[in-house]
């Protein structure tokens, strides 16, 4: 199997005194579509920060191009976080800025192209994503669904081979999520792009998935396929898998 | 119809990309030409390499020629075909300009718009502050206390201490001249009447308006963002009464009081000058300070602190309301309503001036 991409060791963290996550552990591999699921509240984007650097975890580690992510300092931190693109849950675009210029952003501060070819390139990043006449919008003029999209194509701008994406198909419509993992897929496979991604839609773990990690309660409960999940003896996996609702919502209280 | 052919190179990336767009750049592109690219010998592409080639067909579709991709296959057909929708003309939006009657007209209207939101938001509040508890349709008074807290209580310091150094400097100015004529002693009457009729009043209301007037409106431009007054007016409760009429009440209780405090704390620093620096007998100053301070003019200083309190919480609540798009007009809006409250505050200041110094004494 070849080297992993980005991975995670022990990582143990805390908000104030509640522990988050607990001794997680995982590896995601180039050109891999990582899907990280589990019910509200486990501590999922939690996660995702941290693989971004944009939390301090407690202890573990966090390797990534040979880096340790949580003993680095800013500017070391900064220039590695350029080549991870974050697309946020609830889009993260700056609202004074048009939607072009949201794109551009990355580009124009480290880029290194052409001044020239600025516009061409954010013309076709927002293609890719649909959005191809909507650059002059502002993010305030734009439905949900448009704002995830034009968020992922900020998140491509500088070609980052690692991509992070924050529950893709939350509050979009069937349609539209399911262009969405269209767009994931097609992107691995023609831009070799690798993608972590929060989610749990079930029918879009089941198409982009190459492999899952569930977590619970700040445990990693299950790494592995989808069709390993499908056939878990973890109860809780199947339970999600089967969509089966707990005895009392109250019990998960923690 | 003529046709230009031009080969793309095995890898289409940064470098490449900006040769063959060099080259179609310094051809003879124009009008019926077709452009034809062939992919026939590319293997891979990048995005970079893509980007060049949505240049090429922004310079191709801008001489109305066409422009034609054939012979790609495999992955770059697959990462073409991605790309193909930024190839295409981009759909021309242009916005016909504007005349001077246009925007007269539209400024105009905008304006009246205002005014008349205003003037509702205006009607509503003091409805709801004043009439609507007294016809037992309920107030927050819960709220009216945390408010009071927040406006009055956490301002005390700042507003003595504005007062009190406002009150050193005018001191220190005033016995200068007046030592010519040796009238210090009078220094203290102008300070106890500049301060009750109108130093406490404006230097308070300035600094209220810059920290409850600018709180105000940024609480409820995030508010209105963040769809909390959609959810309000959902649940069915009077934005309004809910939000608007405690804050109201609780300005018009506190801004006396400050201004009470203000003018104590100014008449303070007039004295510190005058009894440490001009050399006078606290008694004999005190007595002077007091001889001075006239009803009239406590009446008229009070009087102005009502339109005062009423305009920095209407104008911030208006501004608050009035907030589009997210983060940056939630900044833009209380920077709105802090320069309208200091306009507002010297322009209501010259009308009492007017009123009661030339129409009434």
């Amino acid at each position: 199997m070849s080297k992993p991409l980005i991975e995670v060791h022990n990582l143990v963290t805390h908000y104030g005194e509640t522990l988050i996550l607990d001794r997680v552990s995982c590896a995601v591999h180039p050109g891999e579509i990582f899907v990280i699921i589990g019910g509200s509240g486990c501590g999922k984007t939690t996660l995702l920060r941290h693989m971004c650097g944009l939390l301090q975890a407690t202890s573990g580690s966090i390797v990534y191009k040979d880096r340790d992510l949580t003993l680095l300092d800013e500017d070391e931190l900064a220039t590695l976080q350029r080549t991870i693109g974050i697309a946020f849950q609830s889009s993260g675009l700056f609202n004074s800025m048009t939607v072009g210029d949201n794109v551009a952003l990355p580009i124009r501060e480290y880029g290194n192209v052409d001044e020239r070819l600025i516009d061409s390139i954010v013309r076709m990043k927002l293609s890719f994503v649909g959005l191809g006449d909507s650059g002059h919008l502002m993010p305030s003029e734009l439905s949900g669904g448009m704002r995830k999209r034009a968020g992922l194509a900020r998140a491509i701008a500088l070609d980052p081979p690692l991509v992070y994406f924050d529950e893709p198909s939350a509050g979009l419509d069937p349609i539209m999520a399911a262009g969405l993992d269209e767009l994931i897929l097609d992107m691995r496979d023609l831009l070799g792009l690798t993608f972590v991604i929060v989610t749990h839609e079930l029918d879009s773990i089941r198409k982009v998935a190459d492999r899952i990690m569930m977590l619970d309660r700040g445990q990693a409960i299950f790494t592995g396929t989808v069709t390993e999940a499908e056939n878990s003896d973890v109860p809780r996996v199947r339970q999600l898998f089967e969509r089966r609702p707990d005895e009392f919502i109250a019990q998960r209280n923690f | 119809m003529s046709e230009l052919r031009v080969a793309c190179p095995d890898t289409l990336d940064h470098e490449s990309g900006r040769t063959l767009w060099e080259n179609v750049y310094q051809r003879d592109v124009s009008r019926n030409t077709t452009l034809v690219v062939d992919f026939s010998a590319t293997e891979r592409m990048d995005s970079l390499g893509g980007a060049w080639l949505v240049k090429i067909a922004e310079h191709v579709g801008k001489r109305k020629a066409v422009l034609k991709l054939v012979g790609q296959s495999g992955q770059v057909a697959e990462l073409l075909d991605m790309v193909e929708p930024a190839l295409q003309p981009a759909s021309s939006r242009s916005k016909a300009r504007a005349g001077f009657l246009e925007t007269l007209g539209e400024r105009t209207l905008s304006v009246l718009e205002e005014s008349r939101d205003f003037a509702e938001l205006c009607v509503d509040a003091v409805y709801w502050t004043i009439i609507a508890p007294l016809e037992g349709r309920g107030f927050r008074w819960n709220i009216l206390i945390d408010e009071i807290h927040e406006m009055g209580v956490r301002a005390i310091k700042i507003v003595c201490l504005m007062n009190f150094l406002l009150g050193l400097i005018i001191a220190m100015l005033m016995a200068k001249q007046s030592e010519a004529y040796g009238i210090s002693i009078f220094v203290a009457d102008i300070v106890m009447i500049g301060f009750a009729r109108e130093l406490a009043a404006i230097m308070t209301a300035v600094v209220v308006s810059a920290r409850t007037g600018a709180a105000i409106a940024a609480e409820i431009a995030t508010m209105k963002v963040q769809e909390e007054i959609d959810a309000l007016r959902g649940m069915g409760l009077n934005v309004n009464q809910f939000l608007v009429a405690p804050k109201l009440l609780a300005l018009l209780l506190v801004l006396p009081c400050l201004v009470a405090l203000g003018i104590v704390s100014g008449v303070a620093g007039g004295a510190l000058w005058g009894i440490a620096v001009l050399g006078f007998q606290p008694s004999i100053w005190f007595t002077q300070t007091l001889n001075s301070a006239y009803t009239e003019d406590l009446v008229q200083g009070f009087l102005k602190t009502i339109i005062f309190a009423l305009g920095i919480v209407l104008i911030g609540c208006h501004n608050g309301f009035r907030v589009s798009g997210g983060s940056r007009g939630v900044g833009l809006m209380t920077t709105r309503a802090v320069v309208m409250d200091i306009f507002m505050l010297i322009t209501c200041d010259i009308v009492f001036a007017a009123v009661f110094y030339y129409i009434l004494g």
